[in-house]
Order: structure tokens, then C-alpha cells, then sequence
């Protein structure tokens, strides 16, 4: 029997009314989601997601796991307290070296926006410290004081200066937002640090550096050892991909570096891009450094390439043939350092298929401090999910769980030995660099190193893969804990670690704009 | 409503031939381009700049289309689903969301594991499917009279 008009009419209302409700269940969690991500236009990176005490003191303070969330509530003055902790407060403006003590090298930069024409004379759109890209190399001896003056000419949106693998006090570390304002146009900063380690370190913009740094606001950082290696020459090769071609010092393709027959040559790699590089040599080679800390007993290395990744460093020593040819050192596989006499030609090998361990490279020597029994452990897991970050709906990177803003605040107090795991299952690489500190690893998927110890400030950590690293809180201050893909970083890979008694008056947004991925 | 279902479900199957024709044109353009000399790595790659090989773009157009407007897409379907009054309509839209979800997941673990991009390109082809048959479900309706219940839907 067919249903009346009346009837009808009454399914039909029902029908509307579960359609309606069915609507608001799939888009009400959406639309909350979307609000409850946006970010406050200015906030203190203190605020930002909950804290990590790593099981050290404050983790049994009834605080201690709260979540104060940017963005859902309002910032909590309490946290910035409650971390900072009931003692004598440093903010991290005052973190800097004595003003009374004179530098012994001395710098003036002037950062601009706009054309730049690059050592094989191509021309781009970037950024230039005083008119080249890469900027000066800026070299200093063991012990030095550096100063450097840096003035904005025309970079609209603001740049700094960062000083990336020297460990500089927290001050000094050139993030726009957490330890300065950005430098706006017309304005200039002055950086004090002592060069305390001899090494190889690189010098970047750390405002919107996922477009500075990419456009070439960056340069190398040579510290030389008190008593220089007798017969070493230097070479310095900063890779970098400049509008989608790779480039050594600015140069595509073959790139000669002048050296003489039989001379020892270490070849300064600095990989100044969002991805790591694979790098290997035509001769055997000795991997002396990474990340400015020497190799303990290096040995000599065929058929394997060493992996930089990205912010990272590794110093290859290579000795040039007798018989007047050139070694080639390929770097990313399109560009290579010919090193040899003037014109001396070098064989092209081909990708090796190994790579180069550094688990078990070189040999052990004591490492300063007792990783075995540490003073706060902490899980830094990246991984990816779907969601919202800031309004936008997509893929993104998560920590822990959690996504930008709700991520974890590291805090240590100084002299901690601190632990920490990092896993990755996100499906893809990324190069994990921790600010103002050195780590060492201690295990990569529980194998433990066995080698050298081995330094970093810029890890390689490969999708499935976990590692443990260790290091020394001797720094105090405010310190980013990120993913040197630069672009991952602006897309909330990026966490902190703070010491306890330090504060901070700068906020991402305000006034300078401050946009420090 | 019926005939938003109808051309959302059909715009989705669209989008799904984009893809493939996108992806597919990237991959032959970025042999080619290594064939002529050019060195793919990952510095290059997440420098973000173009290689400048034919076809590049296709790889960013098969991430933002597939990571970003076929989600929506099949979302806004489910929900006009719930209105259109298309017999199974509702079904059928869960369906290509369900087909979306598994290929979004598909494609993003396919990086770690590159066995699953195996099971991307099959799902691809079910995700095709549904969305042409939930797009002629709703046509059904409009061209077949004879069926009471699309009767009743339409008064």
C-alpha cells in the first residue's frame, strides 16, 4: 500500500532532520579541529604545548604534565613561572659574552634581497651578504673572539644571524623570535662569541629561513686550530642548490681546487640544503670531522660514501697523486671539488653502493661526562598524521603525537646529562639539529657505537629509524630543537629545549615580525 | 541536490584520471631529464626550485590534488549525500570516501614502504570505479521513473 501525502511529507521531514544531523557529525569535528588550530598572531615559544620534564625535578609538581595549549587556551602566564622555575630568573637577552672584552676578529655584513650573481656568473633571484652567495667565509684562530656587525639593507621581512654547530651563548643565537627580534630593514645587530672549538660551521638567516636560507642567506664559518695541521691545506666546498642546480661555492659542475702532487688536502664539506648528500671521492679518504668535532683515530675509507645531511658538516682529508693528476670529491652526484694541479684531470667514480658507518668508525676515547645514568631522558618520536596545523588541513609532522602548537617544551637544568630518543616513522628523512649544543650518539636501532664517539649538532634520522643521543646541559638559555629541512620546520617540526631559571621577552609575530622557520 | 552528487561523484573520477595522468607524465619527464645528464638527490628535490625538467609540475599537482582537493571533494560529497535522496546514494559515498582515506594512507606510507605504491595504483582504479558508479546511481534516479522509490524521492 502506498504511503499518504501526509505520511509522505512526515518521512520526508524525518529524512531532512537525519540528513542534517548526519551533516553536523561529519563537519562539526571538522570545523573544530580547523578553529581550534589557528595560532594567536604573537606568542612566547615558552607557551607553546606542554612541558617534558624528562623525568628530572618538576615532573612530580602537580603542574608538571599540564598542557597549556596555544591556541585553544589562553597563554598561561603560570607556565612561563612554573618553568622558569621559584629561583632567581636570567632572560636570555642578557646570556651574552662580557661587552668589556675586545673582539680579535672583526666583520661587517650587509644583508640584501634581490638579484644575485653567482660565481659561475649565473644570475638569480635571492639574498646576498655583502653582494655574494654564499656570503664571506668568516675564519677565525681556536680561543678568538669573533664580532660581527650585520645591517638589513633591504630584506623586507626581516633577517638574523645564526651561528649554526658553535655552541654560542643562548644570546647570541640569532633565532628571530626566541633569543632576538628580527633585524628589519635599516637596523643593524652586533653577534659576540668566542670561536671555542676549531672546526667547520656555517652561518644562516633563522627569520622565514625556509625561503632565506634556500635563497642564499648563508656563508661558512672556518675556526682554525691554536697550532694549525703542518702540510694540511684547506679547501672549503659549501654545496648548495641554487634555483634547482647544484653548486660547490657557488659553482655547477666541476669546481678545481688547487693542490699540489702529494699534498694532503682536507675538503671542508658543508651542506647548506633541506636534504642530505651523499659525498665520496675518487681516492681513499679519511673522515677527520663532523659537525666541527674531530674523528677519534679515523681510518682510511674505499668504496663507501659518507652522508651529510642537511646543515650538516664532514671534513674529508684526501692526499693528491704523485703522478699530476686530481682527486675528484663528488658531492650530490652533479657537482665535485677537483683537487689536484692547475688543469689536472680526476676519474669519475661512480656512486658507491655502501655508506660509511660512523657506529663503527674509528676508535673509543672517553667523551667527558657519564651517558650511562642520565638526569633526564626524553622521546622526541616524529611522526605524520592527518589534521589541522594553523587552519590549514593536510599531512603533517608530529612529535610525540602531538601537532604544532601542541608540542613538547624540553626542560633541563644545567649540568644535566640528558637523553634522547629519537625515532622516526613519518615516511620520511629528517635532519634533526638541536641549537647550542653538541650530542653524542650512543646507539642507532640499539646497535650502540663502537667507534669513535661521534658528534653531532645536525643528525641524519632515516624514516624506521632510532636513535640515542646524549649530551651535557652546559648552556643555558632557550634553545630550538628542530628538523633542518627548513621546510618541515615551518611546517611544526620544531620543538624547544629550555633550562630551568631562564625567561625570554621575545615572541614569535609582534612588532619585528618574527618568523623564525 | 541529486545532480551535486551526481557531478561531484563524476568530477571525482575526473580528478582520478589527473592523477594518474599527472604522475605518469612526471615520471617519463624526470627519465628523460636523467637520461640528458640531469642528477636527481634529495638536496635537489627539497630545494623546492624546478629542475626544470617537462612534466615536473605533475609531481606537485598530484600532491596537492591528491592530499588536498579529492579529500574535499569526497567529503562534500558525503555530506550532499545525506540530502540528495539518491538510492544508495549515501553508500555509495562512503565508499569513495573510504577509497580516498586508503589511498591518502597508501600514498603517504608508499614512501617508506614503495611495495604500497604497488597497492596505490591498483586502489586508484577502485577509487575510479565507485566514483563512476555512485555518479550513475544518481542519474538512475533521474532517468528511470519506473522505480517507485526514486518516485517517491522526487515528490
Amino acid at each position: 500500500m502506498p504511503p499518504g501525502p501526509d505520511r509522505r511529507r512526515g518521512s520526508g521531514r524525518w529524512r531532512l532532520a537525519a540528513a542534517l544531523v548526519a551533516a553536523l557529525l561529519v563537519l562539526v569535528p571538522l570545523g573544530w579541529y580547523w578553529q581550534a588550530s589557528s595560532l594567536p598572531s604573537t606568542y612566547s615559544v615558552m607557551d607553546m604545548g606542554y612541558l617534558d620534564f624528562g623525568g628530572g625535578p618538576g615532573s612530580a609538581s602537580p603542574a608538571g604534565d599540564a598542557h597549556h595549549h596555544v591556541g585553544q587556551v589562553p597563554p598561561s602566564p603560570s607556565q612561563h613561572q612554573r618553568a622558569a622555575g621559584d629561583g632567581p630568573t636570567v632572560s636570555v637577552a642578557s646570556l651574552r659574552p662580557a661587552p668589556t672584552r675586545a673582539a680579535d676578529v672583526e666583520v661587517d655584513l650587509v644583508a640584501r634581497q634581490g638579484p644575485v650573481t653567482l660565481a659561475d656568473g649565473r644570475r638569480i633571484t635571492g639574498f646576498t651578504l655583502n653582494g655574494t652567495s654564499p656570503g664571506p667565509t668568516i675564519e677565525a684562530t681556536e680561543g678568538q673572539l669573533v664580532q660581527v656587525t650585520v645591517r638589513n639593507d633591504n630584506v623586507a621581512e626581516g633577517m638574523t644571524l645564526h651561528w649554526h654547530g658553535l655552541d654560542v651563548p643562548n644570546g647570541e643565537d640569532g633565532v628571530a623570535g626566541v633569543t632576538q627580534d628580527a633585524v628589519l630593514p635599516g637596523h643593524t645587530f652586533t653577534y659576540r662569541f668566542v670561536a671555542d672549538v676549531a672546526g667547520t660551521y656555517w652561518y644562516h638567516s633563522h627569520q622565514v629561513s625556509h625561503e632565506q636560507v634556500v635563497g642564499g642567506l648563508f656563508g661558512a664559518l672556518l675556526i682554525h686550530p691554536a697550532t694549525p695541521a703542518r702540510g694540511v691545506l684547506d679547501a672549503l666546498a659549501v654545496s648548495h642548490v641554487y634555483d634547482g642546480r647544484s653548486t660547490i661555492n657557488g659553482r655547477a659542475g666541476d669546481v678545481a681546487q688547487v693542490a699540489q702532487p702529494g699534498q694532503t688536502v682536507r675538503v671542508r664539506v658543508v651542506n647548506t640544503d633541506n636534504g642530505p648528500s651523499e659525498v665520496w671521492s675518487s681516492a681513499p679518504y679519511r673522515l677527520v670531522a663532523v659537525d666541527a668535532r674531530d674523528l677519534h683515530e679515523p681510518g682510511q675509507v674505499t668504496g663507501q660514501s659518507v652522508t651529510v645531511t642537511a646543515g650538516g658538516r664532514a671534513d674529508l682529508e684526501v692526499q693528491v697523486p704523485e703522478d699530476g693528476t686530481g682527486v675528484r670529491v663528488v658531492i650530490g652526484g652533479s657537482s665535485s671539488l677537483v683537487v689536484g694541479p692547475l688543469g689536472a684531470s680526476a676519474p669519475s667514480p661512480s656512486q658507491p653502493k655502501g655508506q660509511l658507518d660512523l657506529l663503527t668508525y674509528g676508535t673509543p676515547t672517553p667523551v667527558g661526562f657519564k651517558t650511562s645514568r642520565p638526569d633526564r631522558s626524553f622521546d622526541y618520536s616524529i611522526g605524520r598524521r592527518p589534521g589541522f596545523v594553523n587552519g590549514k588541513p593536510g599531512l603533517w609532522w608530529s612529535v610525540n603525537g602531538h601537532l604544532l602548537p601542541n608540542l613538547p617544551m624540553f626542560v633541563v637544568s644545567e649540568g644535566d646529562v640528558v637523553k634522547v630518543t629519537i625515532s622516526n616513522h613519518s615516511g620520511d628523512v629528517h635532519p634533526m639539529h638541536l641549537h647550542g649544543h653538541h650530542a653524542v650518539v650512543l646507539s642507532r636501532d640499539g646497535k650502540p657505537s663502537t667507534g669513535s664517539p661521534w658528534w653531532v649538532d645536525s643528525l641524519n634520522v632515516r624514516d624506521g629509524e632510532t636513535y640515542v643521543v646524549a649530551f651535557l646541559a652546559d648552556n643555558p638559555g632557550i634553545w630550538m630543537d628542530h628538523c633542518h629541512n627548513l621546510k618541515h620546520a615551518a611546517q611544526g617540526l620544531v620543538t624547544h629545549l629550555m633550562y630551568e631559571g631562564v625567561t625570554e621577552p621575545f615572541r614569535v609575530g609582534g612588532k619585528a615580525g618574527n618568523e623564525p622557520e | 541536490m541529486r545532480s551535486a552528487y551526481r557531478w561531484l561523484a563524476a568530477i571525482i573520477a575526473v580528478e582520478v584520471a589527473v592523477q594518474a595522468a599527472a604522475i605518469a607524465f612526471a615520471a617519463f619527464g624526470l627519465f628523460k631529464w636523467i637520461e640528458d645528464g640531469g642528477v636527481l638527490n634529495k638536496q635537489v628535490i627539497e630545494s623546492d626550485q624546478n629542475a626544470g625538467f617537462s612534466g615536473e609540475a605533475g609531481f606537485m599537482i598530484h600532491g596537492i590534488n591528491g592530499q588536498m582537493i579529492i579529500p574535499l571533494l569526497a567529503i562534500i560529497l558525503l555530506v550532499v549525500s545525506f540530502f540528495a535522496k539518491v538510492p544508495g546514494g549515501v553508500k555509495w559515498a562512503g565508499y569513495v570516501l573510504l577509497a580516498v582515506v586508503v589511498q591518502v594512507l597508501l600514498g603517504m606510507f608508499a614512501h617508506g614502504a614503495p611495495g604500497l605504491g604497488a597497492l596505490h595504483g591498483i586502489n586508484a582504479l577502485i577509487l575510479f570505479t565507485v566514483a563512476i558508479v555512485a555518479s550513475r546511481k544518481a542519474r538512475a534516479v533521474v532517468t528511470s521513473p519506473a522505480e517507485p522509490q526514486a518516485e517517491a524521492a522526487r515528490l
